[in-house]
């Protein structure tokens, strides 16, 4: 019988996996992919409380998400090109240039 | 029912591994998509079926190509098409990613129901009717204000990529 504790270990499961992503990878568009892992966690969450409690609410709050996901990762890959034809590199160690 | 989500929970995991253990950005992708793909046939499973469509059309569509196409754009030179062809990990991850998707068309072709939870469902539960309901009448507010929130970001992802910092 799957109950709700099953999806919320799963939601905190790949939560946890986009943290440790973007905590330990340097390339600049694996972060934005561990952020985007992070927000679809979250999305199952609230999916899953929203069947849950037999209310749409949850999924109404799962499109909102969807519009900011997708704000955050043009706004972020836009910086991203704008910085690499700065310095050549999508390594987040060599990111510099807003040091004094 | 039960073999329905532990299939896809044991993919969504899997793939997010390897989304975030894989060394070439490329296949990083591939395994984001197979996240993305997973989560939707679970959102089925949920009695979410537009939250499912949107998953697939915005996360699977929108985002993911354009994450790709930035990673065409600054792929490096070790990085070439022909080196990634021959990457057995490709073809195990294109195996799952196909997998996936006959999963989730024979899920969609037979339906799926029943997480067994406290309440039990109204009539029509997220079909998008009641969702649409929902949305412009307690959240027209939130709808409008997102919607200028994309405006801003578009025309800023604009200028951002234009201009020389």
């Amino acid at each position: 019988m799957v109950t709700l504790t099953h999806y919320i270990v799963l939601s905190a499961v790949l939560f946890g996996l986009g943290a440790i992503g973007f905590a330990v990878r340097r390339n600049a568009i694996i972060l934005f992919m561990s952020i985007e892992l992070m927000l679809n966690a979250v999305n199952l969450s609230l999916v899953a409380f929203s069947r849950y409690r037999a209310e749409l609410n949850g999924q109404v709050m799962v499109l909102f998400i969807y519009a900011v996901a997708a704000a955050e990762v043009a706004v972020g890959l836009a910086i991203l090109i704008s910085l690499f034809r700065h310095v050549r590199e999508v390594d987040v160690t060599r990111f510099n240039i807003l040091k004094w | 029912m039960d073999l329905y989500f532990w299939i896809f929970a044991v993919m969504a995991v899997a793939a997010g591994l390897f989304t975030i253990s894989s060394r070439e950005p490329l296949s990083s992708g591939l395994g984001l998509l197979t996240v993305f793909i997973a989560l939707s046939a679970l959102y089925l499973h949920l009695h979410a079926p537009l939250v499912a469509i949107f998953q697939v059309t915005i996360y699977a569509g929108a985002i993911l190509v354009l994450i790709v196409f930035v990673l065409m754009l600054l792929v490096s030179p070790g990085e070439r098409m022909r080196d990634i062809q021959e990457n057995a990990s490709y073809r195990v991850m294109g195996g799952i990613l196909g997998l996936t998707m006959l999963g989730l068309l024979a899920a969609g072709a037979k339906g799926v129901s029943d997480l067994i939870c406290a309440r039990s469902l109204p009539e029509g539960f997220g079909h998008p009717s009641g969702f649409g309901d929902l949305m412009f009448r307690e959240y027209l507010l939130h709808f409008e204000v997102v919607s200028v929130l994309l405006l801003v970001a578009l025309i800023g992802a604009i200028y951002l990529a234009k201009k020389r910092i």
